[in-house]
């Protein structure tokens, strides 16, 4: 997958020496770092064996709420309650799949329309103009040459990575995904840990949903459509197994990084939009046929 | 079996995405508009010739909502075509629709970094675009707004037809048909676009002042496109039986609410007025449902910010804000219409990137 990565760059760097500038590549980063947070939450549910199809109409609900608070109450206090309600919404998900054993592909769809009706019942259907100006940082921002969007990014990269190789939560995701009746026969909570697979999903929606609202500077109600499943492609594009068990930070990483090359490069080349999706379709199905039949090989 | 299960998983999640795309709503008592206050004109021009064509050949990025509203396609092949006629090369964009708005950021930002010479941008949100448009400023490069307005004093020009007329034309034909008193439905089109608000508050401030036997029952915004106005109509005509009128911002969810209409039996015993002339709207209007349209010049917008651009980046004095012309369609005069600067020539399709 690095390799695909490399070439992809290589062959779109070749046709539109733009790709490479400074500007460009900051683009790449800043628009990607939505969708790599988005992932991470993704990866925690898939690796556990569930799944997350909240996050993409949690960044709409996110969005006006944040929106709506910082307005009424200020910068700090409306990006408090963004990233809260992206965990609120996450525990929700997590008391519906761990306590009352609803199937998390149910749960989460139940969520992915609630969200998106409560962003359009809050918000009236309208954006919420008018948050203050030094909240644009937030989203067009630079630390260094960084953009602040793809740094935050990099450091919930981290954190999760963190969380998956040093913690007994990580491990346990693992153990879930791969045999959820061992690992509850090995005495793992697992309705505990699963429930805090979704408030971490719900949050990185939060923080996702955060920086969105801060790159367009209003509450957006229609932020979101389909990102739950360029997440999940995300997810499955570097390696990771949609059943569970399989797959890390570093896989999901390389799919966004696909994802996020293909649609600027593709922008860049010119090639038409209705093309690329045909293309991204492509190559979600592909790159997970590519991988079974590897792992057929090796048995 | 494992290879099974996630075949079935991914039908289960193509489902799902289609499920997504049921679009929300909203209760009628928010007229009050964010995106409005950016586009509120004094002096502006009617008339934009085409300049001279330029010896250099300009690189122009367009970004528009979508092309699913022939209104889009009208207003693509002015682009392309004045493109043409003045030597410029042309990347058009589109986002897939008015729920796309981070779409059409990184779309722009894209745009940005190729370093186009001029970027046109019909925006899906007025706060929305603000800060793109900014950074686009930032960068060197001048952003032309045509048809949806940015909230911001950094773009360049705005082309865009007088909404604010065309929520008055609606309002007069409407108060007009139902001199004795009526019952009023509004479809308003996309949330947070500038024509949206401006027409739809300027449709209820005319009925207010001149024909106050009009009632506005209530309103809805959608996306523009007629599955989302048959939808909102049929529900509508169950919430309400005795609408006598109907106001449609957009005709894309007019040739839906018009469909509703004649289901329901009731065309031409309810008066509907439309945005713009597809060709469902010119059939339903033939038909007697739809009772008149408020045509505007897409093609026209189209082609002017074409020229706007040339000569901004020819240092020539661009107005800040253009209107392009507007006509009434009836049963009358439907064959007399001269459409050229309305549609994009039959068969046309746009390049799209």
């Amino acid at each position: 997958m690095p390799a695909v990565i490399v070439a992809l760059a290589i062959v779109f760097g070749s046709i539109n020496p733009n790709f490479w500038s400074v500007t460009n590549l900051a683009n790449v980063s800043r628009q990607i770092s939505i969708l790599a947070l988005l992932s991470l939450g993704q990866t925690f549910a898939i690796l556990s064996g569930g799944i997350d199809l909240s996050v993409g109409s949690l960044l709409a609900l996110v969005s006006v709420v944040c929106a709506q608070v910082m307005k009424e109450f200020g910068l700090v206090e409306g990006i408090v309650a963004g990233v809260a309600a992206g965990g609120l919404a996450g525990l929700v998900n997590g008391l519906i799949v761990a306590r009352a054993r609803v199937p998390a592909f149910i749960a989460t769809l139940g969520m992915l329309v609630a969200a998106r009706g409560a962003a359009l019942t809050l918000s009236g259907g309208l954006p919420i103009a008018g948050l203050p100006r030094e909240f644009l940082v937030l989203g067009a921002g630079y630390i260094g040459p960084f953009p602040i969007p793809s740094v935050v990014a990099v450091v919930a990269f981290v954190f999760a990575h963190l969380i998956l190789s040093r913690t007994r939560f990580g491990r346990y995701m693992y153990a879930m995904g791969s045999n959820e009746e061992a690992a509850v026969l090995s005495g793992i909570n697992v309705a505990k840990y699963k429930m805090l697979v979704y408030v971490a999903s719900g949050l990185f929606a939060g923080v996702a949903g955060v920086i969105l609202t801060a790159r367009v500077i209003s509450g957006q109600p229609t932020l979101g459509e389909v990102q739950e499943l360029y997440s999940i492609a995300a997810v499955v594009i570097g390696g990771g197994r949609i059943s569970g068990g399989v797959g890390g930070i570093g896989t999901t990483l390389m799919g966004v990084l696909v994802l996020g090359i293909l649609g600027n490069g593709l922008n860049l080349v010119q090639v038409s939009s209705y093309i690329q999706n045909i293309v991204i379709g492509a190559i979600i199905v592909g790159a997970v046929y590519v991988d079974l039949a590897r792992e057929r090989r090796r048995r | 079996m494992q290879l099974r299960m996630q075949y079935r998983t991914l039908v289960v999640i193509a489902a799902v995405a289609i499920l997504g795309c049921g679009r929300g709503t909203k209760p009628a008592n928010e007229a009050a508009g964010a995106s409005a206050s950016a586009a509120a004109p004094t002096q502006a021009v009617t008339e934009y010739a085409r300049p001279a064509k330029p010896s250099k050949q300009y690189r122009i990025g367009i970004s528009i909502p979508h092309l699913a509203n022939p209104h889009y396609v009208g207003q693509a092949y002015g682009y392309i075509d004045e493109a043409q006629q003045l030597g410029a090369q042309v990347t058009l964009l589109e986002a897939g629709g008015y729920e796309h708005l981070d779409k059409q950021i990184s779309q722009v930002e894209d745009l940005i970094a190729s370093k186009v010479d001029a970027i046109i941008l019909a925006a899906i949100s007025g706060p929305g675009t603000v800060a793109i448009v900014e950074q686009a400023a930032a960068a060197g490069i001048p952003v032309i707004n045509v048809n949806v307005m940015t909230d911001s004093d950094k773009v360049v020009t705005r082309i865009r037809s007088d909404d604010d007329v065309i929520g008055r034309m609606q309002a007069d034909f409407m108060g007009e048909r139902l001199k004795n008193g009526g019952n009023v439905v509004m479809l308003r089109g996309a949330p947070g676009t500038s024509w949206a608000e401006i027409r739809g508050n300027a449709f209820r401030q005319r009925l207010k002042d001149k024909y106050s036997s009009v009632n506005v029952l209530g309103e809805q915004y959608s996306q523009s496109t007629p599955v989302d106005g048959l939808r909102l109509m049929e529900d509508f005509l169950q919430t309400y039986p005795q609408i006598s009128g109907v106001y449609n911002g957009a005709d894309s969810t007019a040739v839906g609410a018009a469909q509703a209409v004649k289901s329901a039996g009731k065309a031409g015993a309810i008066v509907m007025t439309a945005t713009d002339f597809q060709i469902d709207t010119e059939k339903f209007i033939r038909e007697g449902v739809i009772t008149a349209s408020v045509l505007q010049q897409p093609v026209t917008m189209g082609r002017w910010g074409v020229r706007a651009a040339i000569e901004y980046l020819q240092k020539k004095p661009v107005p800040a804000v253009m209107f392009t012309g507007l006509m009434t369609a009836t049963k009358d005069n439907l064959d007399t219409l001269d459409l050229t600067t309305v549609r994009a020539p039959a068969g046309w399709t746009p390049p799209v990137r």
